[in-house]
């Protein structure tokens, strides 16, 4: 070979294989070479793995042959025949005697196409009114069909890969659940076990601040097991879309109003400040979206003390936006596209208790309303959460 | 003299737990809250039993454990709070002596203890060197750290394996077949080619002049050695 054919195919292939889409990666291919290859349409027919049957995959008019539409002009007859026999088939049409039109001559090539060793589908060249094709057309030809069912194997290779990525990836969350679920159960446990089994131990005595303090812990951890219960049935009925809500139209202002009267009873130190404009209703389970806001009560008070809340709720389009904001320290921006997740906990949060379900569950409950829920936060300036809840339609 | 016990656990009640039951047994604690404080702590005095957390931020305590075990045959007891088998059998296989499934009693706990100590040998005379020189290369085992003179070397896990078999072997020679079934594996024990291009760029790395080497020579016919520190 010499140097120019060798840096034209070296051309021609980086071109080639740098294209993603191997349709794409195709044209490429055909185009490249058709310097050294002159032809009219060219069509891929691949086996359908279910039925068997010949399906087109790929098909492209080059020149002449542009708008044509007869089974001739596109092989699917010398495809089949390629297909019977497994190799090349060379074909020329019959002119109809008398006819001047150049489609009647068409001059066919296919190739079978062997993927992944297999007789996977046909590659037809047409070329209409000659000349005949020439030895060296033929070696051309040949080459971009083995090219092309590298192209489809590769195609067929990463659509495998991308489905074995998604599977694995649903493999990893289960198994990512199941252990969650297991380390999160056994760690209150283990408490409860350790602490108890410490306080029975015969071969020594604890004074009674160490005998307090134990059996402090033990109740403690016996109250973060019974909340993580009920988190985990409450998820798993939200999850499975058995909790059944109740719908009626609800004045978020004044549902708002009273959870943080609630709240403040049990945290009289808590201050929290309103901005409201009087809105329409929403149509929602009060209940339930009492519950989101205690949630998120909940949080700003374990993950930013001594912080004031404030709420502002305001109309947006057809909906009713609530931002819920603290002054606490903020989420790093790494962790902010998980915090809805089931079971995610903000690393490094760990000596505050919690189960990783609050603000799924809050999420489940806002997405059964039709509705919207995200986070923003600011390193050492705080989190704003919001809340869209589509306004009552009835009304 | 009263044993010490390192504790690694990145939940203060499970160190707090530990701490008071190992303590009304005579025993001093030393507790660390992750795997990297855990190496630091222990290098830092001596310890006679590591209880080892296995979920841990920063390094965890399978990481852990094999880095210990690249320096110090301490006995180590793994703490999981997952059953699993394959988790059981993965502590036991870097190394660790015994393990302990979340939630435990105490007086398992302590019976372990016991256990494990009794059946612990005096430290080895390789015992518990956190660093190891040979000439002017210096390694820190708890660290993963190589140095040559002031220079901090970076290497590949692949490199840093291979290099101690060697500072783990010091005058011995090893064969092509002992190196590339230890560090690649039993299916690689034929492949010379891999070892040679590997020793190369450890060379490459490591000695002031890689046509001389001081720290990995070549035996022809036999294999490779680390000659012993000159005295």
């Amino acid at each position: 070979m010499d140097t120019s054919t060798l840096s034209q195919l070296h051309d021609i292939f980086q071109a080639v294989q740098q294209k993603q889409d191997w349709r794409v990666a195709l044209d490429t291919l055909f185009v490249s070479l058709r310097g050294s290859f002159v032809f009219d349409n060219v069509a891929i027919y691949l086996r359908d793995p279910r039925t068997r049957g010949l399906e087109v995959a790929y098909a492209r008019a080059m020149g002449r042959g542009k708008n044509a539409e007869a089974d001739a002009v596109w092989g699917e007859s010398v495809a089949n025949d390629v297909i019977a026999k497994g190799q090349i088939v060379l074909k020329e049409s019959k002119r109809i005697s008398g006819s001047t039109d150049r489609l009647d001559l068409a001059y066919l090539l296919g190739f079978p196409l062997y993927i992944g060793s297999k007789l996977g589908g046909a590659l037809v060249f047409i070329r209409f009114g000659g000349p005949a094709y020439s030895e060296l057309h033929i070696q051309t030809a040949s080459l971009q069909a083995f090219w092309a069912a590298a192209l489809i194997e590769r195609r067929d290779l990463q659509e495998a890969r991308a489905e074995l990525d998604s599977v694995q990836r649903q493999m990893r969350l289960q198994d990512d659940f199941v252990s969650t679920i297991s380390h999160e159960l056994r760690t209150p446990l283990g408490f409860i076990k350790g602490y108890s089994t410490s306080l029975l131990r015969q071969d020594t005595t604890w004074d009674e601040s160490t005998q307090r303090e134990f059996l402090n812990i033990i109740d403690e951890e016996a109250d973060r097991l019974t909340r993580l219960i009920e988190d985990m049935l409450e998820s798993a009925r939200l999850q499975s879309k058995t909790l059944q809500f109740k719908f009626s139209p609800v004045r978020i202002d004044a549902l708002l109003r009273d959870v943080a009267t609630r709240i403040n009873t049990h945290h009289p130190d808590l201050k929290i400040s309103f901005d409201i404009k009087p809105l329409p209703p929403v149509r929602g389970d009060g209940v339930r979206l009492s519950q989101v806001f205690e949630n998120l009560f909940s949080n700003a008070i374990k993950y930013a003390p001594n912080s004031e809340i404030n709420i502002s709720v305001t109309a947006v389009d057809d909906k009713i936006r609530v931002a819920f904001a603290d002054k606490g320290e903020g989420i790093p921006e790494d962790y902010l596209p998980f915090v809805f997740e089931r079971f995610y906990r903000v690393p490094g949060e760990r000596t505050v208790t919690g189960t990783g379900l609050g603000l799924y569950i809050c999420k489940q409950i806002v997405m059964a309303h039709h509705g919207n829920i995200w986070v923003e936060s600011v390193l050492d300036e705080g989190t704003t959460f919001f809340i869209e809840l589509p306004v009552d339609p009835t009304l | 003299m009263a044993k010490r016990i390192l504790i690694v656990d990145d939940e203060p009640r499970y160190l707090r737990l530990l701490e008071a039951n190992l303590r009304t047994e005579g025993y001093e604690v030393a507790t660390a809250q992750d795997g990297v404080q855990a190496l630091d702590v222990f290098s830092a005095q001596p310890i006679d039993l590591v209880l080892l957390d296995v979920m841990m931020p920063r390094l965890d305590g399978f990481g852990t454990c094999q880095r210990l075990r690249e320096f110090s045959n301490v006995p180590i007891v793994i703490l999981t709070a997952r059953g699993e088998e394959q988790d059981r059998v993965r502590g036991l296989d870097l190394g660790a002596d015994d393990y302990l499934v979340k939630p435990f009693s105490a007086t398992e706990l302590l019976a372990r203890v016991r256990a494990v100590l009794r059946r612990a040998q005096p430290p080895a005379e390789s015992g518990q060197a956190r660093f190891f020189t040979h000439d002017d290369l210096k390694i820190d085992f708890a660290r993963a750290e190589v140095w040559r003179g002031e220079e901090a070397v970076s290497l590949s896990a692949t490199e840093y394996r291979l290099l101690l078999q060697f500072t783990h072997n010091v005058g011995k020679i090893l064969t092509s077949e002992d190196l590339l079934t230890s560090v690649w594996g039993a299916e690689y024990k034929t492949d010379k080619e891999i070892l040679w291009v590997s020793i190369a760029r450890l060379r490459q790395k490591l000695e002031a002049d890689a046509h001389s080497p001081h720290h990995i020579v070549t035996r022809s016919g036999l294999g490779y050695l680390m000659p012993p520190n000159e005295a």
